[in-house]
């Protein structure tokens, strides 16, 4: 009689399961992009379904963005990301990415990071590291007056090799795994790693910058009723039970406007497949970030994310700041 | 017509013909599963019809590469549209094209009749008897024209390209306080799929089906005009596209009411009869009582009416004037008529087990925190959506359903039910009124909406819960055709009658109105080209 029900905490499925409702389509960046459904998981799914290759559902697979706004929407469960990694590792083949599998490798025969010498670390990525000053009020804003560490780059390999289907040498993620066990406390920019850090250490209170910087009491200050308040989608719909319940207590009270559509999906402000992520050509994400936009009575926008607030700053005429910006401090964030 | 068949004597004379049958009716499906008494002596269409068998294919792709058209013949393209969401018909076409705009559209249309190549059109692929599904020729996508084109807040009118889904219009509609009257409470119904076979809503009793929401539309003939028009315009294509199953023409652009955004106040009333449930659905529809209603089943015994406003002005006025009225229970006097059935009959324990697990499921489901603010329902569509895919849904959805007039409708579901109930051990029925304009009768003509419906039709669907279960296709076709052959006997009509389930359509609506619509079907399609084998 059980058998009858199909709950939510069913195990992830695969895309045999797939019922082709669509609604992961609706979510779709990709989707609304190209409006070609060959691009988005039911496309495949039932392709793949019906016989076709993994080496049919190459375009598919290059063009995901990984926004993962997908996943919380598939009545089926269904690994939906999982399955696109899988299927990013089975055709990824590019020469550079021995490079970057040759330099795990080498890091991973390196002896072990030291012990961090505070409790709580910040995993930044690649554009924060490019941004030193914004990483630096971060720290000072979350860590405490500067006390708060920032990792080694191990973590930039790793969410580079995740993006790209490389296979992570074992020994490298234990490495760095064995340094993240000894924190209390891991605050990750990066949604995909943050994905699959969840499932490497589950035990471990791990969250996404989004909600450290959003929880922060002088940040939520800052925010007002006209805010766009843009949320990075990858570490929102990885954790999206929880952290929709976050963000509406941020909205009832607050005030201000998300990127979240009907279903509560973050609507992803850029749209980059593969190639454009790893900097191959140009992006082309300007009719994503005006959906966003679209038909907004705002004042400011405010990012989580600094590829967004790029993005952003190109398309509107609006202030874009991004959280850390909110608590004006002279350099010292204030502290309640 | 035929007559319809007594399908109790048919069980025990189909039991007394051979020896080798089971002598059970459950045990009969067990070892065959084909329904024991629904495919004897009626003629009907239980196949995928013949694929096209690709003559003149070649010169056809060159003629569309010629003008401009991208079609996609790889497998990956073509295997994406391989069945419909009903998962019964399967079908792959020659080729895919993505519709880009109604000029591209005409042009793939003159060449289809030029070259005589079967052109499928598809919005959701939300049918389930492979209406959708192109076997052979060329599938047209129409999820590639989804932009909305010009909203107009003042006139509450929306202009939209024809291939959108609902929901992308609601979308796009609220970021400016507004939304659709009524559509599919299905988030991935396109505007022109609907448009063409109905569209009904929790709020179709008071505003009707979404087809009657359409103000205007742009078409493109099967012969490749790019026609507008409506009740004052090119009247005669318009009412045969509108609730036509697009056989008259491509809806590429559609001009449809719309209204300012409320969230719902829903309640819920139980009842332990079917009957009592839709008596009380009607009474609340002739009476103009509230602004949405429906029923939903969970089992017999377990019957939920769902109530709901637009406003608080007209809760307050249900509940002083038609709560009252309401012979159903609320949540805690339910639970205790059930306490009570359930301590007089021990031996139906593992019916109560099943009803509280479902509740325990389902209840919560529909009071996701995510789409409630403040005890309202902001979005009903997500809500149900949602709902029906995560609890009904599943790589095959057999979903026939039955539409009468108000009188019939009980008799109708009753019946319906008892066939449901010797097919499956748990399905669901969903039941709700449409409202009718008697100036769009000439929509209407074979439709969904029964020819003797006055003032309101009524739609049930009779949907089995498959879950993990495997049923053979002949097993799911003799449970529909079972519900359908109701259909014939009250003179009804339905909501999916096309595609598998063409074999009806004679039966139903008469061959003096078949053979008129299918004259005008040969003089505005020549070849036979767009949709064939969905009706004609
Ligand atoms: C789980 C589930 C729940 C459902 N719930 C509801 C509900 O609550 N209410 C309701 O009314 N219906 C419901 N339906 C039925 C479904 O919503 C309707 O069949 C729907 O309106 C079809 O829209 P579509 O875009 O999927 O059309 P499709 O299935 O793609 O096409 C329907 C027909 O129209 C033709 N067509 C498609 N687009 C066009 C176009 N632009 N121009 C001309 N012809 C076209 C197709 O060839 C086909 O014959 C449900 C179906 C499912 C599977
Ligand atoms: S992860 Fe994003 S881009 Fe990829 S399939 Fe899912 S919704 Fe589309
Ligand atoms: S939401 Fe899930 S089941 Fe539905 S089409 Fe997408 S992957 Fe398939």
């Amino acid at each position: 009689m059980l058998g009858y029900f199909k709950n939510a905490f069913t195990p992830r499925r695969d895309h045999a399961d797939c019922s082709g409702c669509s609604l992961c389509l609706l979510v779709c960046p990709v989707w609304r992009q190209s409006r070609d459904v060959s691009l988005t998981p039911p496309g495949h799914f039932k392709a793949m379904q019906h016989g076709t290759s993994a080496a049919d559902a190459a375009a598919s697979v290059e063009n995901c963005t990984l926004c993962m706004a997908c996943e919380p929407v598939c009545p089926e469960n269904i690994d939906i990301t999982g399955i696109i990694l899988e299927l990013r590792r089975q055709l990824a083949a590019p020469a550079w990415m021995h490079g970057l599998q040759a330099r795990m490798t080498e890091m991973a025969g390196r002896k072990a990071a030291s012990a961090p010498s505070s409790s709580t670390m910040l995993l930044p990525d690649q554009a924060l590291h490019a941004h030193p000053d914004l990483l630096a009020r971060v720290v000072r804003l979350l860590g405490n007056n500067g006390t708060f560490p920032v990792s080694d780059d191990s973590s930039l390999d790793i969410s580079l090799a995740l993006e790209a289907g490389v296979a992570i040498p074992e020994q490298h993620l234990q490495r760095f795994l064995k340094l993240l066990r000894r924190l209390k406390k891991i605050i990750v920019a990066d949604g995909l790693l943050l994905r699959h850090l969840k499932q490497w250490l589950p035990k471990a209170d791990i969250i996404g910058l989004g909600e450290a910087l959003s929880g922060h009491p002088a940040v939520r200050r800052g925010l007002c009723t006209t805010d766009l308040y843009v949320i990075e989608p990858r570490a929102y719909h990885s954790d999206y039970q929880r952290l929709v319940k976050h963000y509406d207590r941020l909205r009832v009270a607050h005030g201000c406007a998300f990127n979240l559509d009907l279903q509560r999906i973050a609507i992803p402000a850029t749209a980059r497949n593969l190639p454009q992520r790893l900097g191959l050509t140009m992006p082309n994400d300007e009719g994503q970030t005006r959906w966003v936009l679209h038909g907004r009575n705002i004042n400011r926008i405010v990012v989580e994310s600094l590829e967004e607030r790029a993005v952003l700053e190109k398309v509107s005429n609006f202030p874009v700041v991004h959280l850390a910006e909110l608590v004006d401090d002279g350099g010292h964030a204030q502290q309640t | 017509m035929e007559k319809s068949i007594d399908t109790g004597t048919m069980i025990s004379e189909t039991f007394q013909r051979t020896s080798l049958e089971p002598a059970t009716p459950s045990a009969y499906s067990d070892f065959c599963h084909v329904g024991p008494d629904a495919l004897v002596g009626i003629k009907r269409q239980q196949t995928n019809p013949p694929r096209w068998d690709g003559q003149g294919w070649q010169e056809f792709a060159a003629a569309l590469r010629g003008c401009g058209i991208e079609l996609r013949e790889n497998i990956a393209a073509r295997g994406a549209f391989a069945t419909d969401a009903g998962g019964t018909a399967y079908g792959l076409p020659h080729g895919v094209v993505i519709a880009r705009n109604a000029v591209q559209i005409s042009s793939l249309l003159k060449a289809a009749q030029q070259h005589r190549v079967p052109v499928t059109v598809r919005g959701g692929g939300l049918t389930t008897e492979g209406e959708s599904v192109a076997f052979g020729g060329v599938l047209l996508d129409m999820t590639g024209m989804s932009r909305v084109l010009h909203i107009d807040t003042d006139a509450l009118t929306v202009r939209t390209e024809g291939g959108i889904f609902w929901h992308s219009l609601a979308e796009e509609l609220r970021r400016f306080g507004m939304d659709y009257l009524s559509a599919p409470l299905n988030l991935t119904a396109s505007v022109g799929g609907t448009l063409g076979v109905g569209g009904i809503d929790v709020n179709s009793p008071r505003l009707g089906c979404s087809a009657d929401q359409a103000l205007a539309l742009q078409v493109v003939t099967p012969a490749g005009e790019i026609i507008e028009c409506s009740d004052t315009q090119n009247a005669d294509l318009f009412q045969r596209v509108i609730l036509g199953y697009g056989q008259f023409g491509v809806i590429t652009e559609a001009t449809l009411k719309i209204r300012r955004y409320t969230p719902l106040r829903m309640h819920y009333f139980y009842y332990d009869s079917l009957r009592t449930a839709i008596e009380d659905m009607q009474l609340l529809n002739r009476n103009d009582a509230s602004d949405y209603s429906g029923i939903l089943t969970i089992m017999d015994c377990a019957v939920n009416l769902l109530v709901a406003f637009d406003s608080d002005e007209r809760e307050a006025a249900f509940r002083a004037n038609w709560q009252s009225h309401l012979r159903g229970y609320g949540e805690p006097g339910f639970a205790l008529c059930m306490v009570r059935r359930y301590v007089l009959r021990p031996w139906k324990l593992p019916e109560a087990w099943y009803l509280y697990q479902r509740k325990r499921e389902l209840f919560p489901e529909f009071r996701r925190s995510e789409y409630m603010r403040d005890g309202l329902m902001h979005d009903r569509t997500v809500v149900f959506s949602r709902a029906v895919w995560k609890f009904w849904g599943s790589k095959q959805m057999v979903i026939p359903d039955l539409a009468t007039s108000a009188e019939k409708f009980v008799d109708a579901v009753e019946r319906g039910n008892a066939v449901c109930r010797k097919y499956f051990p748990h399905y669901t029925l969903y039941c709700v009124g449409i409202k009718l304009r008697p100036e769009h009768k000439p929509h209407y003509e074979m439709s969904c909406i029964p020819p003797d419906a006055e003032g309101w039709a009524y739609g049930c669907e009779f949907e089995p819960m498959i879950g993990g279960q495997v049923y053979s296709r002949d097993y799911f076709q003799s449970f529909k055709n079972a519900i359908y052959d109701i259909g014939v006997d009250l003179g009804g009509s339905y909501y999916r009658f096309g595609g598998m389930m063409k074999g009806y359509i004679r039966r139903v609506f008469g061959d003096e109105v078949v053979d008129r619509h299918l004259a005008m079907k040969r003089a505005a399609d020549p070849a036979m080209i767009l949709n064939r084998d969905v009706i004609f």
